[in-house]
Formats: structure tokens, sequence, C-alpha cells
């Protein structure tokens, strides 16, 4: 009795389990209904905001780090925003092409783009020329550091907001310096001197350098002082008014920079015609150079040197005060004629948000502009975030300077590593000097 | 065989099994095939959709910069017109796809732009001789806004003669717009590639990755991991030659389907990759569907399959319970089949015993009726005569009533009558019954009762009786001359405080029953002997009858026996306790508060001082005369001496009569003295002359005591009127009796002369009901009245009288006399207002005394 009932159940269920399926396939068929086969396509009124940014050759067994941190930000605005934020890019090809400052300045000039990534120089120039929208009224802003907010003003416009507070510094090879008993370097007589000791056990060039990041030398010996010295303000204004010279500040670093090529601790040639990374970095992974110079997030990035085979250490650069990390930004500015400058608005102030900033930081490992976010670094980055702690550092571009620092500085190493004597390149900051005291 | 059975099915499983796999087997290859060339069908028609949609794009592309080259010839042809042609250059403004247009004059080297900038051809590159409608392009550069831009050149001729070159810059990025949105649900990649330079120049919005390689062919190749020489070879030459180029190669790990396309002669080229899944989507929608369908059913298939084995096991299990159902009717019926037999033949048995012991007691009672009329001078022998034919009818009547009632407890129709009773009375009355007859056997009959916590119960005392009845006669029948008889009762744990719980146990050591007969003793129409061969009369159905009363009861009976040494029933039965059963009021009034118990057994004085300390009567214990004493005289002493003594006639040291003496001596004579016997003892009858000393039959009841003070509390306050209460003559009274039995009349109307009585016969109810309407009140003392009559009967006779507005209607004493002798008819009896119930044949002694107790209440 007991099992017909059993039975009776099962089979019951069964058939209602057939009748489920038989049911679930009916209601799964997708042919449209007969008096339903007029399709309108609706067009999608598809918000956009074109981005301009750089982006590195690429290597296909490598993730960049930063890149996808970026990235992940930008995700974050379209989902809140609904908008597909579009992809810019331009890459210089070789040192022949035009920059990509060259492209982004000639782009925002005739609003080809929303967004922008800017290097400093940029950002000085093209907000002095009044191209780039104020950001200061957007909500993130107000979490920025004030050195942040310094950085970005040109005349009282916050032209540019960061990502990242880019600190830049010696990349190392401790394991080659501990195998010459060498000390990490302090001043720039102890660098010579390592070079030296290098030189002689065979490291033909000990320095690995492009054309963009050896001004960090010259920064940290000018403007050691200048910022650590307790009269940052007094000594920017006097330069502004021409009471003192930039071209006094620079010569150590020039000469130092001389004094390296001279005795072929940096191969000018070579570093004339290198992109960032792409010229030294292979040497210094394969260690063949011990010394190069990077950004912070290149300790990060496996497209750089987040991956190596020795013990990596990011130091500051030699100055008569110690080791001195160079502070740059490469900040995010809109368009002021942008196309979707509304929309450009609502995605850089979700990208910039505490929340997003805190997903970058803790991705890309930096620190972070926001004062409201700070991540722990990798142990190679701890003797340059030490001292960014101690808040000793000078910064690479200063938009209270009347002259900007970051690009002109760049371009003058180039014509130093181009064969230009040093006082041939510093008569060139006293023009520069003049020409920004004419204005 | 069987082997070769199983072997058979083993081979048949084989090849099912065998069947079902080369069935699943083509299933499958069949399905795969078909999978495989869907896939390849879709593949094919993925590459030719692609390649379409390419062509699409090269062909947007084509139009677009032919357009544009017509729209330059247009103009050319209108700088021809205009007076100033420069400042017409200089004044035009810019659109989406033109960024610049240029103008040199002929034989200058420099000429204007509409940006305000001079121009010169040297900035570009129209090496390489491609065109578009005729009109030279250049190779494509990075233009002043950032982008990147190619010129076309075009002459400006009036007249037949080139009098300047028209010059305007597209930028590439113009094509996005007019370019799909998306391209394989954005999973491919698309760039627009310069020929020439190998520059990408530009990434449609919305086609394909964000990272991906996009600065050139050369960054192409390395960003997705493209480098054998011998492919990168092949493309090269292909570029080189403007053709369209698709290759399969890993792109990020993805099987990717990489395509090079040609535009406006290979000046241009769409370059890009597809990955496979993106190209094969509705393949592999198409072949997924195809495995979910195949899988659902299978599923089904296996479902099914699993049904019809469930059903067939079911099936199975229902055959085999069916089988196995069958085999124990077919046995049940067997056992039903041998049993009627047995039945029958226990009955044929039976009928045989009965037809010899009914034949038997007539055959006395015919033989002796004829010796009666031949000696009916001689009064000795009538009166012996008569003796053994009423011995005859007493047999034949108890055979008679034991058939009746063992088919009446089977047809179910026995009610209980349930009503309180005491202990006491039942078990005197059977001892009253079975002493008597274990005296003729000179047996010895013992009653002990133990344990039991009340005397006055609740239930049908008359089938208690026949069920002690019936087991202690059968004890005394199967037990020899001098032989022991055992009757006790003994309280049980109570399982509730509302039922008595008893054990009656019957034990003799007479001849004992086998272990076959045993099984069959409860059994009716059974009995131990056969009764041809033995002595023992019986009809054989008291057990059963014993049983049937015992279960109807709802108690057990049980029986163990040996042969030659006794036999042993036991009847556990409950019995309901009654409201109101302690009756301490008595022992109040009677002022007895303390008794002493005498006697040599511990467990007997304990019994009594459990049964009286519920009354309220407090129980001295002594096992000894001299203990006796003691307890009397220290008692007497402080002033609060015994109430009553109870003590066993048996006391070792001394005979009960002395010591009653010897107490009597110490003890006021008010206070009763019982003396304990279970037998009839010589000098009783000085005991009974004694004052205040009584004699009490063992076992101890709290109501036969009770009885038996109040007996002595009458006997003190009404001496000389027992006697004439013990006479049961019914001289001097009258009756009126209905019968329609003219025998039955007859034998009534003998023996109410016989015993000095006047009668009036009637021959029915009615004619009862019509006499006593007329008669005075006061005429008749009594009414004897059949039950079966006709016209009326006797329950509706006495029914009418009883409601006669008559003073005597309701006090006049119906005395039922009928034949209809069980339970229920009494009942009925009494219902109908009839005041007691006599059943037929009549015993003469007992109407006696019935009348007279009706007629003196």
């Amino acid at each position: 009795m007991e099992k017909n009932r059993r039975w009776k159940a099962l089979t019951w269920s069964a058939a209602c389990l057939m009748t489920a399926v038989t049911t679930a396939l009916a209601g799964c068929e997708s042919r449209p209904r007969l008096d339903k086969d007029l399709i309108i396509s609706e067009e999608t009124n598809e918000k956009v905001v074109n981005m301009f940014s750089p982006m590195e050759k690429t290597d296909p067994d490598a993730s960049n780090v930063a890149r996808t941190a970026s990235d992940l930000t930008v995700l974050m605005a379209e989902e809140k925003l609904g908008v597909t934020v579009a992809y810019r890019t331009y890459t210089a090809e070789d040192y022949q092409d035009k920059t990509y400052d060259d492209v982004t300045l000639d782009r925002v000039r005739n609003n080809m783009d929303d967004l922008y990534l800017m290097n400093p120089d940029t950002i000085q120039i093209l907000g002095s020329e009044g191209r780039l929208l104020d950001l200061s009224e957007l909500e993130s802003a107000k979490n920025l550091r004030e050195v942040v907010k310094t950085a970005n003003t040109v005349d009282g416009k916050l032209v540019a907001i960061p990502q990242e507070v880019v600190a830049n510094g010696l990349f190392v090879n401790k394991d080659l310096f501990d195998q010459y008993n060498l000390n990490l370097p302090e001043t720039p007589e102890d660098f010579l001197e390592c070079c030296r000791v290098f030189q002689e056990n065979g490291f033909e060039t000990p320095v690995g350098a492009n054309r963009w990041w050896l001004e960090n030398f010259v920064f940290a010996q000018a403007y050691a002082d200048l910022y650590n010295g307790g009269n940052t303000q007094k000594e920017i204004d006097a330069l502004n008014r021409g009471e003192s010279k930039y071209s006094d500040y620079m010569r150590p670093g020039f000469e130092f920079l001389q004094e390296m090529i001279d005795k072929g601790y940096i191969d000018a040639k070579a570093a004339y015609v290198s992109e960032a990374i792409d010229g030294e970095g292979p040497d210094f992974l394969a260690q063949k150079t011990p010394i190069v110079m990077a950004y912070w997030g290149a300790a990060n990035a496996e497209t750089a040197y987040g991956k190596t085979d020795f013990d990596l250490q990011v130091i500051g650069f030699p100055s008569s005060r110690g080791q001195m990390p160079v502070v740059s930004m490469t900040g995010f500015g809109i368009g002021a004629e942008a196309e979707h400058l509304e929309d450009a608005k609502s995605t850089l102030d979700i990208m910039l948000s505490d929340e997003a900033l805190l997903i970058y930081t803790e991705t890309n490992k930096v620190i972070s502009p926001s004062e409201n976010v700070e991540v722990d670094c990798i142990p190679a980055l701890k003797p340059l975030n030490e001292k960014i702690k101690e808040n000793v550092y000078v910064l690479g571009s200063n938009a209270g300077m009347k002259v900007e620092q970051w690009g002109n500085t760049c371009l003058i190493v180039r014509k130093l590593l181009n064969g230009a004597t040093v006082e041939e390149c510093l008569a060139e900051f006293d023009r520069l000097q003049e020409e920004s005291l004419e204005k | 065989m069987e082997k070769r059975e199983n072997r058979g099915i083993k081979d048949k499983s084989l090849s099912l099994l065998l069947s079902i796999i080369l069935v699943f087997s083509i299933l499958g290859v069949v399905v795969f095939s078909v999978a495989r060339q869907i896939s390849a069908e879709m593949s094919a028609s993925a590459v030719s959709n692609l390649s379409e949609s390419l062509d699409l794009i090269k062909c947007t592309i084509e139009a677009i910069m032919k357009k544009e080259a017509e729209y330059q010839k247009l103009m050319a042809q209108e700088l021809v017109v205009i007076q100033d042609p420069e400042e017409f250059i200089r004044r035009y403004e810019n659109n989406q796809s033109m960024a610049k247009i240029s103008l040199i004059l002929e034989g200058e080297e420099e000429g204007i732009s509409n940006t305000g900038d001079r121009f010169s051809e040297a900035e570009l590159d129209f090496s390489s001789g491609a065109t578009v409608d005729g009109l030279p392009i250049s190779k494509s550069y990075l233009n002043y806004m950032g982008t990147w831009a190619y010129t076309m050149k075009c002459p400006v001729v009036k007249d037949g003669r080139e009098i300047g070159v028209l010059y305007i810059e597209y930028i590439y990025d113009s094509f996005d717009k007019s370019l799909p949105n998306g391209f394989y649900n954005g999973k491919a990649m698309l760039y627009i590639m310069d020929a020439n330079s190998e520059r990408l120049v530009l990434k449609p919005k919305g086609m394909g990755e964000r990272s991906a390689g996009h600065v050139n062919l050369k960054d192409f190749y390395r960003a997705n991991n493209i480098l054998e020489e011998e492919l990168l070879k092949e493309v090269s030459k292909s570029l080189k030659q403007g053709k369209n180029i698709l290759f399969y190669h890993d792109i990020r790990g993805k099987s990717s389907l990489n395509y090079m396309w040609s535009v406006n002669g290979g000046m241009i080229y769409l370059i890009g990759f597809v990955p496979i899944e993106a190209i094969q989507q509705e393949g592999r929608t198409v072949n997924q569907n195809i495995f979910i369908v195949v899988f659902v059913m299978l599923v089904a298939f296996f479902l099914c399959c699993l049904l019809y084995y469930l059903n067939h096991r079911q099936q199975n299990l229902l055959r085999k319970e069916q089988e196995e159902e069958r085999e124990i009717y077919n046995k049940q019926l067997a056992e039903a089949l041998q049993a009627a037999q047995m039945a029958n033949n226990s009955k044929t048995m039976f009928l045989s015993n009965m037809s010899h012991d009914i034949r038997t007691p007539m055959n006395a009672v015919l033989g002796f009726t004829i010796l009666l009329a031949r000696d009916a001078e001689n009064p000795d022998k009538v009166r012996e005569y008569t003796k053994k034919i009423m011995a005859s009818g007493q047999h034949l009547l108890s055979l008679i009533n034991d058939i009746l009632d063992v088919s009446k407890i089977e047809s179910g129709k026995v009610v209980l009558n349930i009503e309180e009773f005491t202990l006491n009375d039942l078990v005197s009355s059977v001892d009253a019954i079975i002493r008597p007859m274990s005296k003729v056997k000179d047996q010895h009959f013992q009653v002990e009762v133990t344990g039991v916590k009340h005397e006055n119960l609740m239930g049908d005392v008359t089938r208690i009786n026949q069920i002690l009845i019936n087991l202690l006669s059968n004890a005394v029948k199967y037990t020899p001359e001098k032989g022991n008889i055992w009757f006790r009762i003994i309280g049980l744990k109570q399982r509730s405080n509302q039922y008595e719980h008893l054990r009656i146990e019957v034990e003799d050591d007479g001849y004992g029953m086998t272990p076959q007969f045993l099984t069959t003793v409860f059994d009716a129409f059974t009995r131990a002997e056969n009764s041809t061969t033995n002595k023992v009369q019986g009809t054989g159905l008291g057990m059963a009858i014993t049983k049937n009363i015992v279960e109807l009861m709802g108690g057990t009976i049980d029986v163990s026996s040996e042969v030659n040494k006794g036999t042993i029933f036991k009847v556990d039965l409950e019995f309901r306790i009654p409201e109101g059963q302690a009756d301490k009021k008595f022992w109040e009034n009677s002022g007895i508060s303390r008794i002493l118990a005498v006697d040599s057994d511990p467990e007997f004085c304990e019994n009594i001082q459990t049964l009286m300390g519920d009354m309220g009567v407090w129980v001295d214990k002594a096992f000894s005369v001299k203990e006796a004493m003691d307890h009397i005289q220290t008692r007497q002493k402080d002033g609060d001496g015994y109430h009553v003594v109870l003590m066993d006639w048996d006391m070792p040291e001394i005979d009960g009569i002395r010591t009653a003496e010897k107490i009597r001596a110490i003890m006021p004579e008010t206070a009763p003295i019982f003396l304990f016997t279970s037998h009839d003892i010589e000098g009783m009858d000085e005991v009974h002359s004694e004052e205040n000393i009584g004699i009490l039959a063992k076992p101890f009841f709290v109501s036969a005591l009770k009885e038996r003070i109040m007996e002595l509390q009458e006997k003190n306050g009404e001496k000389g009127r027992t006697e004439a209460e013990t006479d049961n003559s019914l001289e001097g009274l009258r009756f009126l009796a209905a019968e329609d039995n003219e025998i039955n009349a007859e034998i009534l109307e003998e023996i109410l002369e016989m015993e000095g009585a006047a009668f009036e016969v009637v021959e029915n109810g009615k004619m009862a009901l019509e006499r006593f309407k007329e008669a005075a009140p006061g005429e008749f003392d009594a009414i004897l009245m059949d039950v079966q009559m006709p016209v009326m009967n006797g329950y509706e006779a006495t029914k009418a009288i009883r409601a006669m507005e008559r003073e005597d209607a309701g006090k006049i004493p119906i005395i039922a006399m009928t034949a209809n002798a069980f339970a229920e008819d009494e009942k009925e009896a009494l219902e109908a207002g009839m005041n007691v119930h006599v059943a037929k044949p009549i015993d003469i002694e007992l109407l006696k005394k019935v009348i007279r107790q009706c007629v003196r209440n």
C-alpha cells in the first residue's frame, strides 16, 4: 500500500517535471509574434566623453598596473553615469615624431577631445592660455592635498587634478651596490664615486637615461634648499620678480650632468633619442646598468620595473641635502570648450572621488592626491616614501613659478645632451626668465 | 537447468546493454557530425560575413574619399572663376572633414592656407603615387590639430592651363562617424593603417579593446604576439601588393581571425582581428542548443528507463507479494479446512457425547418414572425414585444451561450486569457450594485472600461466580479423593486508583492435563477424557465459557498443568472500586477504634491491619496467646482497652475457645471476640453459646466482620425474634399466579397446596391484570408471573399493574417465574417492575425463601 503511494507520487513528480520542462521550453520560444514583426530601430542616445591619454607601446606578456588602476576609475564613472569614455591615444614612434605633449597642446587648442591627461608643463602652458576649465568647483577637488592644489593652480584656477602624486626617484640595483661595497649615494659626490666604481668594474655606462627624466638630477640639486630651507615662497617670489636667477639655481645640476656626460657615466647620444623606459629599461633589468631613473609607479608596473630579478631600491636624487625625491604631477584637465563639457566634468569628478582614488591607489600602490586616501607602499619604495613622509622633496613643476619648469628644463637638458654647453643652457633659462618678466 | 537459465538472462542483458551502447554511439556520432558540420558552415558563413562587413567599411571609406575628391575638383573649378582665389581660400572656414585648405599659385613655392599660415608642398609627401579619383593623395601625417590627416592636391586649370594647385587636408577622425558603432559586439578590433608609413591612424570608436597595439604595424604585431617570420613576410608581401588578407592567429590567448583589408587600392588598410568565439557565436549557440536538446532527450530517456525499471520492479514486488499472500491464503484455507474438519469432528463427538449425556439422565428419569408408577404405593420407594429423578433432572438442566450459555457467548449476546458486590459474599457463596462438594471427596479445600485493598467492588457477580464455580468444580472433579484444592484471591499492584487488580488462582494436585490437551483446554466441545469412557460428567463447555467470560470482562486466563501433579488456573481481572468505599462511619458509631489481631501467621495479621486501617481502626498484632494477653492487660491498665479481639482458632498453644475464655476473663463482656477458622470445627456449638463470642470464616473480610458485629448487636437487642424470621412457610398466604402452560400450572398448584398456601391461576397476563383489578386490596399477598404468555406477556402485565391507581398496585410483590433464565432477562424483569426473578424449573426452597422475603418486606 505504501509502495503504491510512493510509486504514484514518483509518477506524478515525473509528469509534473516533464510538463514544467515543456512549458519552460515553450516559454523560451523567441520567434516574434506575427502581429509584431515590425521592428523599429531606435537611435541610441549614447553619452560619450572623449579622453586623450598616452599609451606606452604594448608588451603582450605584461599587464600595466597603472593603466589598469586608471581603467578601474574610468569603469566606475561609466557605470555610475552611464557614459562611454572613448579612449584616444598618441604615442610617438620615435624621437623625431611629435611628442605626446606637442600633440596634447594641438588637440587641446583645437578642441579635439573632452578630457586630457597632461604633463605638468602642458598643464602650465594650456592653463596660462586659458584653454583648461577651472576644476575647483568639482566635489572631488575639496579633498586634495594643498601641495597638489599649489602645483596645479594657474592664474588662480585649478586647471588639472592628478590621480597620483608622482614621485620620481633613482631606481638602483641594490645587489650590485652591495657587490661593490657601495653605499647608496646621498650627495652628488657620492653618486659620482659610485659611477666611477661601477665603470671601473665593467659597467661602461652606469646610468641608464632617456630624453625625458635627466632633469630630475637638475631639480634635486637646484631646489633642494629652496623647498626645504624654510623660505620657499620668498625665494619663488624673488625668482618671479627677477631678483634672483633660475640659472643660478640650475647651474650645479647642469654642471653635474655635464660631468656625468664627460666621464661617460651617461650616454648622451643614446639618451637624446631614447624614449622613457624603452631605451634604458632592458639593460637595467638585465643588470647591465645599475642605476636608472623613473617615476614611483614604475616600481609597481610589470611593463616597467615591477618584476626584477634583483633587490630593487628606489631612492631620491643626490643633493646637498641628501637623497631628494622629485615630485611632479600628470593631471587630468578638461578643455574649456569641450564638446561634452558637463559629462566630462561628471566623469572626472567620479574618477577623482575618494572612492575611485582608493581603488587607484590600492591597485597602483602610489601616493594619493586626496588627503583622505592612504595605502602602504611596496618595500622597494620605502626609502622614497620615508622622505616624502618627512616632507623632504622638491617639486618638479610649480605653476606658481612664472617660468614653466618641467617642460623647459627637459628641453634644455636635451640641448645639453645634444652638445650644448652648460653656459648655453643656463643662458636659455635667463632668456625664459626675461620672457616671463616681459609678460 | 537454473544455471542455464541464469546464463540465458545474462546473455540477454549483455546484448541489451550492447544494443543500447551501439544506439547511443550512433546517436553521438550523428550529433557530433551535425554539430561539426553546423560549426564549419557557420564558420564559413562568419568569415564571409566578416569579409562583407570589411568590404562595407572599405566601400564607405572609399566613397567618403571619392566625395572629398569630387568636392575638391568642384572647388578647384570654382577657384578658376573667382577673381581673388587666395582671398577666397583665406576666408574659407574649416568643416568636420576638411581641416585645412591651401592654394599655391603657379610659379610660386609657397601658398596660403585658410588657417592663415603660409603653406608649402614640401611639408607633404606625395611620393607614394596613390590617388583618389585621379587626385594625388599624400602620406598620412600628424597635423596641427594633433590628429592624423592626409592631403589631396588638385590642379586649378583655367583654359587648359594650370594656374595653381588646391591642397585640402582631411582628417581620419571624420571617418569615425560614418563607420558602424561597434564590431562583433565590441569584441573585434579595427584600426585604419596608412599603408605607406604603416602608422595606425585611426581606431574607430567602439572598435574593440582599450589596451592594444596602437602605434604602428610593428606595435600591432608586438602587442598581439604575431612574431612568426614566415607569416610576417607573407603579410608584408600582400600589403605591398594591396591584397586583402585573413589569417588565423591567437591574440592574447584567444584564437582569432586577423584581417588586413585594402582600401583605395592599398593606400590605407583596415587591420585588426575578431576572436573566433565572436565569429562563431551563432554556430556555438546552435551547437549548444543541439547539445541541450540531446541532453534533455537523454535525461528524458534515462528518466523513462528509470520509471520503466521502477515500474517493473514495483510490478515484480506486487506479484511477489500477491504470490506470498496467495500462499498465506492457501495455508489459511487449508488450516481453516482442517479446523472445520476438526470442529466438525468435535461437534460430531460432542453430539455423540451429548446424546449419551442427555440420554443417560433422561433414561434415569423415564426409568424411574416407570418404577414410580409401579411402586406408587410404597412411600419409601417413591421418595427414593423422586430423589433420583430430581438428580437426573438437575443434571439435565445444567447440561442445557451450559449449551445455551456457549451459544449465547459465541453469538456475542452476553451482556454483563455490573453491580456492587463484596468479596466476602463472593467467597462465601463459592465456599458454600464448593466446600460440600470437596467434602464428599474428602478433599482439603483452602481459601486464601491476600493483599486485597478493597472488598467492595463493581462487577457482574453472577458471571464471576460462574467463573469460580467452573474452575473450582473442575478442580474438585479432576482431583482424586483426599487431594488438595487451593482457592486464592491475591491483590496485585493497582494500575489505576479506580480499579482493584485481582488475581484468582485455583490450584489442585489432581490428575493434571497433557501438554496436547492444554492447547485446546479453552476450546468448546473438548473434554480431558471422553465421557463415554470416563465417569466424569460434563459438557466440555465449561472452560470455553469461562475463558469467554474472563475476556468479556477484559481479563486474562492462564493455565499450567502437569499430568498427575496438578493444575493451576490464573485469572487476572480488574474491578472498578465503587465510590464511598470506606465505611468508616459504622466503626465510629459502633465505638470500635482498637482491635487486637491474634494469629501465628504474621501475613494474616498484616492483612487485617491494612484493611482495618482504611476504616480508621487501629489494629495491634499478637503472634501468640501470651503476647495477646500482655497487650490486652497493658491496654486495660491504660484505660484504652480493645473494642474487638480477632484471633485464630488454631493457636499453637491452646485451642481457640479456651483462649477466648481466658481473654474474656480480663476483658469486658461487651467487647466481642471472634475466632477465625477455615473449616467446620468441633466445639463450635460451644462458641455459639458464649456471650459476645463469634466465629468468622477465614479469610478475613471487613464486611464479614461488620456483618458479624451487626448480628451480635441485633442479637443482643432483639432476642426472641429470630425463630419466627427463619420460618419460610407459605401457609396462610394467597397468591395470584399467571401461567399459560398447563403442566407448569399444575406443578405450581401442587407445590403451593403442599405449602398450605391459597392461590388462583389465570392463563395469561391480561387475565391476571383483570383479576387483580377486581380483587380487593390485600386479597393477594403476591403475584407469581410467567413471562412468555399469549395475549399479554408477563412484562406488559406487570407494567400495567404497576401503572394502576390502586394503593397496593405499586406495593404488591410480583415474582417472575420464567424459563428466560439469562441475566438480561432478569434485568428486563426488574425493569418492568417485578420484584424478583426466579428461573424455571422451580426450586421450591428458593421460591419459598424469595416469596417470604418479598411478602415480609
